[in-house]
């Protein structure tokens, strides 16, 4: 309940603060109401100024880093993320490498590692639970939403790092569906995709998976997150210690084994199983899959070796793509843009003075209102996380501090 | 003979809500309908719990007697509904009917039917009761924004198919949220053509051959086609009431009974 009235705040303050900050911006307006004259000369030129902003803005948006390397680590509840991220972590320490950590699972209890960021330090999600009156999953699910409307936060966070970093590891929650079939998940993987490149890793429990149906079936989610998410995929058989991933890599090479497996395994009309072992085939050959240990650490070296191989796939193809998409989504927000621009200069020609002032606030509210917004976000949250967050501060890792202490949620 | 229908989708797709209707809907009409929740984690409830997994076990018990976290302890719930199975599931099995109505809101752990063999144990073991069974495979329709999701969501629900091995039905849930209905037609009934060629469009393309056997696959089987659902609309739910029918053969081999007609004998 109180996350709404915080909600409601938001929407009226922007406008209350556009009417203060507005004269710092454009000097014209303190002139406007002394000298009527001027008035419209001096307003197309605030509005100039205010376009140059805009379009310098936009530049700065579309610069591309190479560097850092986001590795969002999904996998089904139970296949050893956790561990999995424990492991790289360490390779990336020991091998030199300078790594993030991001964790994004609220419902963790402990994380053997020390994470750079961690949604917990945001979102307490028992408190979540209790004042929405919501179920575990449902906890989980909300505060990942509530993350997620702050996430430019963390990503200009690594945006101004970026030279220090190579890798980001990014760990997700338990619940698969709850990061790929969820609004903020989507949010999450393009806000991290638009600005860096991003690779999935994808953890299969290797031993769980040893029964071909279920491999498949493992097989078809995975492919079902590559359409989603529509980025490289890296398949990390994770668990090799126990048992030796061999199998799996045989069903992917050469498919007549793998029906020669579903057949064996009494079970559904062979007919769907060969057609689907036949998509599947065709899915393999877009693939990397490696094979890893938490464990014991074997395969991380080829893991890496994965990653760098997919990030030039990324390089080569998805930017491509992505820019295409962000050019079609600025040209839209142009045109949105232009619109307003004018109905503002329609109402600046039909009345001068004080509305003159309204409208601007108006127009603020598209673009750098939502800067504003996020102060007054930051305002109430902090308020907030005196009664909800308070006791978690001993919880981050000490070198990480004053990185996370900045970052004021 | 009985009937069931095993209501499995994603966290937040809208299983409950849809088992919350449904029983007013077939209260409205008449009909005899048994809501099951099957979540441990569950609160609280529109509906009439018929059977209760909570009373068998309960999350919070879990969680704080095995120092679980609410993923394991909701696997380990599971794993003792497999293990009591015979106890406690043909108990309360026994207090219905033949050919009573079952609905089995199940909890939104894709894990759960992919990973581990519990919800295919529990569906043998209701097959083993003589129960006809359908797998209705909830999907929320706001994700289904353009073909790739199309495909993911087609793949997602395949992966449930090919586990549990029951005739499935799809379900885009709602549907009264859908601005543009016209976008999601095409999905309803798609056209090879056009999803193949808009797929290529937007993956990469080294897909390309994947894309066309995904379409293929679609097209062929017809394995995963969906069906709207608006709550809001008692004929959209008549629609998929009577999709599944057909598919579990509900009422095929009814007689006429006179005890149906006898107001006493009601359970």
């Amino acid at each position: 309940m109180e996350i709404d009235s915080d909600f409601h705040k938001m929407n009226i303050k922007p406008q209350e603060e556009g009417d203060t900050t507005i004269p710092m911006d454009s000097e014209g307006s303190s002139t406007v109401q002394n000298d009527k004259g001027k008035e419209n000369e001096e307003l197309t030129n605030s509005m100039k100024k205010l376009q140059v902003e805009e379009s310098s803005s936009g530049q700065a948006g579309s610069s591309f880093k190479k560097k850092p390397v986001i590795i969002i680590v999904v996998g089904m509840a139970g296949s050893g993320k956790t561990t999995f991220l424990h492991r790289l972590v360490s390779h990336t320490r020991e091998s030199n490498i300078r790594g993030y950590v991001m964790n994004l699972d609220p419902a963790v209890m402990t994380l053997p590692f020390g994470a750079n960021i961690d949604i917990r330090d945001t979102v307490r999600y028992k408190e979540v639970m209790k004042q929405f009156n919501l179920g575990p999953n449902g906890g989980i699910l909300t505060s990942l939403n509530l993350f997620a409307t702050k996430f430019d936060e963390v990503v200009s966070v690594i945006e101004k790092r970026a030279d220090q970093l190579d890798y980001v590891l990014v760990d997700t929650p338990g619940q698969i569906e709850i990061f790929t079939w969820s609004a903020s998940g989507a949010i999450i993987t393009e806000a991290f995709a638009s600005t860096f490149p991003t690779v999935i890793a994808y953890v299969v429990d290797t031993p769980r998976s040893a029964s071909p149906v279920t491999f498949m079936s493992n097989m078809l989610y995975a492919c079902s997150i590559l359409y989603k998410t529509r980025l490289p995929l890296v398949l990390a058989f994770n668990k090799i210690d126990v048992a030796q991933h061999q199998f799996a890599l045989e069903w992917m090479e050469d498919f007549e084994a793998f029906q020669a497996a579903v057949s064996t395994d009494s079970s559904y009309s062979s007919t769907l199983a060969q057609s689907l072992s036949l998509v599947l085939d065709e899915f393999y050959k877009n693939l990397r899959s490696v094979g890893v240990s938490a464990v014991s650490g074997a395969g991380m070296k080829d893991f890496f070796k994965a990653i760098e191989a997919s990030v030039e796939e990324y390089m080569g193809n998805y930017k491509a793509d992505l820019e295409k998409r962000r050019a079609e989504k600025e040209r839209l927000e142009e045109e949105h843009r232009k619109e307003n621009m004018e109905k503002l200069r329609k109402d600046m020609e039909k009345s001068g003075g004080e509305t003159v002032i309204l409208s601007t606030g108006l127009k603020d509210k598209d673009e750098r209102g939502k800067a504003m917004m996020d102060e007054d976000e930051e305002e109430v949250e902090e308020e907030e996380e005196d009664e909800m967050f308070a006791e978690d501060e001993d919880a981050i890792d000490e070198d990480e501090d004053e990185e996370v202490g900045r970052f004021t949620f | 003979m009985g009937y069931a229908q095993l209501v499995i989708g994603p966290a937040g797709s809208g299983k409950s809500t849809y088992c919350s209707k449904l029983h007013e809907h077939c209260t409205t009409v008449g009909r005899n309908i048994h809501i099951i929740n099957l979540d441990p984690a569950a609160e609280n409830f529109d509906y009439p719990v018929a059977m209760d997994i909570r009373e068998l076990v309960s999350l919070d018990d879990v969680m704080e007697e095995l120092g679980l976290g609410p993923n394991g302890g909701l696997l380990y719930c599971m794993e003792h509904l497999e293990d009591n199975l015979d106890d406690w599931l043909t108990e309360e099995l026994d207090n219905y009917l033949d050919d009573d109505y079952l609905v089995f809101d199940c909890p939104g752990q894709i894990e759960l039917f992919s990973h581990v063999p519990v919800l295919k144990n529990f569906v043998d073991h209701l097959k083993r009761k003589n129960f006809s069974i359908c797998a209705v495979y909830l999907l929320d329709s706001q994700f289904m924004t353009d073909v790739t999701k199309f495909i993911s969501g087609c793949m997602s629900s395949l992966s449930a198919m090919v586990q549990l091995e029951v005739p499935h039905v799809n379900i885009l849930s709602k549907m009264d949220l859908v601005a543009k209905k016209k976008d999601l037609e095409d999905f309803l009934n798609p056209e090879p053509q056009v999803l193949l060629s808009e797929l290529n469009q937007r993956m990469a393309p080294q897909f390309a051959k994947l894309n066309k056997s995904l379409v293929e696959l679609v097209d062929n089987y017809g394995m995963v086609s969906f069906v709207p659902l608006n709550l809001r609309k008692a004929t959209s739910i008549s629609y998929v009431l009577a999709q599944i029918d057909t598919c579990i053969q509900y009422g095929e081999d009814a007689d006429v009974k006179i005890k149906d007609f006898d107001p006493e004998d009601e359970d």
